[in-house]
């Protein structure tokens, strides 16, 4: 277990192109935290800069105190699981796990010992004489994290390391993953671009876009306080409504539907001369609550999901989605009023991005 | 009646027919170029035939091949050319391994490097063979000047005509021209090997050295065999570069079976006995391949 801070992180190819722009980042003992992002947003590059694969053009990568920057990877104490698994053709389930131990010159016995037991937990010490082109996608993986595993490194990085997989041994995996953190509690660095993975896995979720880090903190906060235009529209599927409004006397005008604001945000949003308005679909509700404002709306769309339907409403010139029981069944063009809780608005600059909370 | 089933069974034929039809130009060409001169190789080792002497075509069974067995010549050739082979194929391979190695780094300009590369590639055996005869002449090659101007002897060494020193100097040129052919194969075997397993090893703590043994020649080895099947076929039949450098000289000490065969058949039209000599280097030449094909087999 060891705690890895990122300060002022940047990275540039030739001086002229620069993908990552100074990320502070703290990862504590034990923290698994998840770097998530659309592609290209530079969250693998910063993966590959903690491991030493990448040269670093700024800043200060440190584990445990300890400046690695200039540090080859074999010197970092860190595993990676890559996303292509990365597993020695040649060498046999043993001997792949083995081998990092190997060149670490480990007594031969205690080699064994890890090996088997991380074979163990991971459910492939029956199979470790097989070579990797003998196993499925979901094996592999698991071998390409019993490797790391059994190096008992201080930190672990995970390379998007499910997106190869089919969607429900991807589940599994997921769940496996986690039940692996909370086993061994180390201290994890995990990439993906699929924010469900990083939802249900993180203590905290860095989102990255463009190499910039738009936020960094619990999945709880993440999804229910974006603090930016960029993470609530990247967050939930489907994502939160985002709808151009204006202010019209402490309330968010939609194009002729003006949902009241709570005064303290509806200041907020005072002066600014492009807002954008958002509300989750989970929050648009069909039963109203004590406290809930209405708002009319036009159903335009149906999809049903079985467990649910996904509703698209016209609401003023705006079209928004709701999450409606599976048995919402009005017609499109039936007139509907949507309840929501004041607490679940929100509002952001447009211009800057930034939420208004 | 017969002739309508026919065409009928031509015009819808059934997959084995089908198959056969489709496969059956190929099959005769390779018959052609490749069964029938075999064939009549293998047919004229039997026989007493002598273009020289008019004595016609004479039936002698196995007369030739005692005769090969008892021949200090084809012992001499063959000897040469196992030597050459022992020594030039791993010597290639060591050389265009290290050119592989070198055209797979990151150059800002690859295309300097890969011509390089290709040149000796590109050119024909007997230039090389040429080429390397003046490099080694006495009186005007480079080799003898560079040697004088560095202070080693005065006296000009004569490199293709002392046995061992003309032997040396064809397998040295061999290598040169036949190292960028393995480094071809060795090449497209590296860039076959994903980049990730490098940084995999990198992470599990391996050096530069230790990636290289634990990595790029484990994962290389199917194009090293590949090579290595190409490049010991045509080492056995090696020709064109003794021929030209010193004709097999001096006396018959860098003579190839090859180039006996050649002696015997158009020097000196003994066609029967070149035909078995020829037998012998097609065995060889089996053997060899058999070898290989099975490691591969053993392999995959």
């Amino acid at each position: 277990m060891a705690q890895v801070e990122l300060r002022g992180v940047t990275k540039s190819y030739d001086g002229k192109t620069t993908v990552i722009h100074g990320i502070d980042l703290e990862i504590r003992h034990g923290e698994f935290v998840v770097f998530v992002g659309p592609s290209g947003c530079g969250k693998s590059t910063l993966l590959r800069m903690i491991a030493g694969l990448e040269t670093i053009s700024g800043g200060e990568v440190r584990i445990d105190g300890r400046t690695v920057n200039d540090l080859p990877p074999r010197n970092r104490d860190i595993a990676m699981v890559f996303q292509d698994y990365a597993l020695y053709p040649h060498k046999n389930l043993y001997e792949n796990m083995a081998f990092g131990l190997r060149l670490r010159k480990t007594p031969e016995d205690a080699i064994r010992e890890r090996v088997m037991n991380a074979a163990k937990l991971l459910r492939i010490d029956h199979m470790l004489e097989r070579r990797p082109a003998a196993l499925s996608g979901g094996q592999r993986q698991r071998v390409a994290i019993g490797r790391a595993i059994v190096r008992e490194p201080k930190v672990f990085l995970f390379d998007e390391p499910l997106s190869n997989l089919d969607a429900q041994l991807r589940n599994e995996m997921r769940t496996e993953i986690k039940r692996l953190h909370q086993r061994l509690g180390a201290t994890i660095i995990y990439v993906t671009h699929d924010q469900v993975e990083a939802m249900t896995l993180a203590d905290r979720i860095a989102v990255l876009s463009a190499g910039h880090k738009m936020q960094y903190d619990t999945p709880d906060a993440i999804y229910h306080r974006p603090a930016a235009l960029f993470v609530a529209g990247f967050t939930g599927a489907p994502p939160m409504n985002l709808v151009d409004c204006e202010l019209a006397q402490g309330a968010a005008d939609l194009g002729g539907v003006r949902v009241p604001l709570p005064a303290e945000l509806a200041a907020r949003g005072a002066g600014q001369p492009a807002l954008k308005f958002g509300v989750r679909p989970e929050n648009l509700r069909l039963v109203a609550a004590p406290g809930d404002v209405p708002v009319p709306a036009e159903v335009s769309l149906l999809e049903p999901l079985g467990a649910e339907t996904l509703v698209t409403l016209k609401v003023g010139r705006a079209e928004v989605v709701a999450r409606c029981p599976a048995s919402f069944r009005e017609p499109p063009g039936s007139a509907v009023t949507l309840h929501v809780a004041p607490a679940h608005l929100h509002l952001f600059d447009a211009a800057s991005g930034a939420a208004l909370h | 009646m017969a002739g309508a089933s026919l065409i009928e069974r031509l015009r819808d034929p059934s997959e084995t027919a089908l198959g056969v039809l489709l496969l059956a130009p190929a099959f005769l060409l390779l018959a052609l170029i490749v069964v029938y001169p075999i064939g009549t190789l293998i047919f004229n080792s039997f026989f007493d035939l002598r273009l020289s002497g008019g004595s016609g075509m004479k039936f002698v069974g196995l007369e030739n091949y005692l005769l090969v067995l008892e021949d200090a010549d084809f012992w001499n050739a063959t000897w040469n050319t196992v030597l050459i082979t022992l020594i030039t194929v791993p010597g290639a391979l060591v050389a265009g391994l290290g050119l592989a190695l070198l055209a797979n780094l990151p150059f800002r300009r690859q295309w300097p490097v890969r011509l390089a590369l290709l040149l000796p590639w590109a050119l024909p055996l007997a230039f090389a063979g040429l080429i390397f005869a003046w490099f080694f002449h006495t009186e005007y090659g480079v080799v003898n000047d560079v040697v004088r101007r560095l202070g080693f002897g005065s006296e000009p060494t004569m490199w293709l005509l002392r046995p061992g020193w003309a032997f040396a100097a064809i397998c040295l040129t061999i290598v040169w021209k036949t190292s960028s052919f393995m480094a071809l194969i060795l090449l497209a075997g590296l860039q076959m090997i994903p980049r990730s397993l490098y940084e995999a090893a990198q992470v599990d703590g391996a050096t530069r050295w230790q990636q290289f043994w634990q990595i790029t020649i484990p994962m290389l080895m199917p194009s090293i065999i590949v090579a290595l099947i190409f490049r010991t076929i045509t080492a056995l039949q090696t020709f064109d570069i003794p021929y030209t450098m010193t004709k097999g000289g001096p006396g018959n000490a860098t003579e190839t079976l090859a180039m006996l065969i050649h002696k015997t058949t158009i020097d000196y039209l003994d066609v029967g006995y070149g035909s078995t000599l020829a037998v012998f280097m097609f065995v060889l030449s089996l053997a060899v391949t058999t070898v290989y094909l099975r490691r591969i087999g053993r392999q995959a």
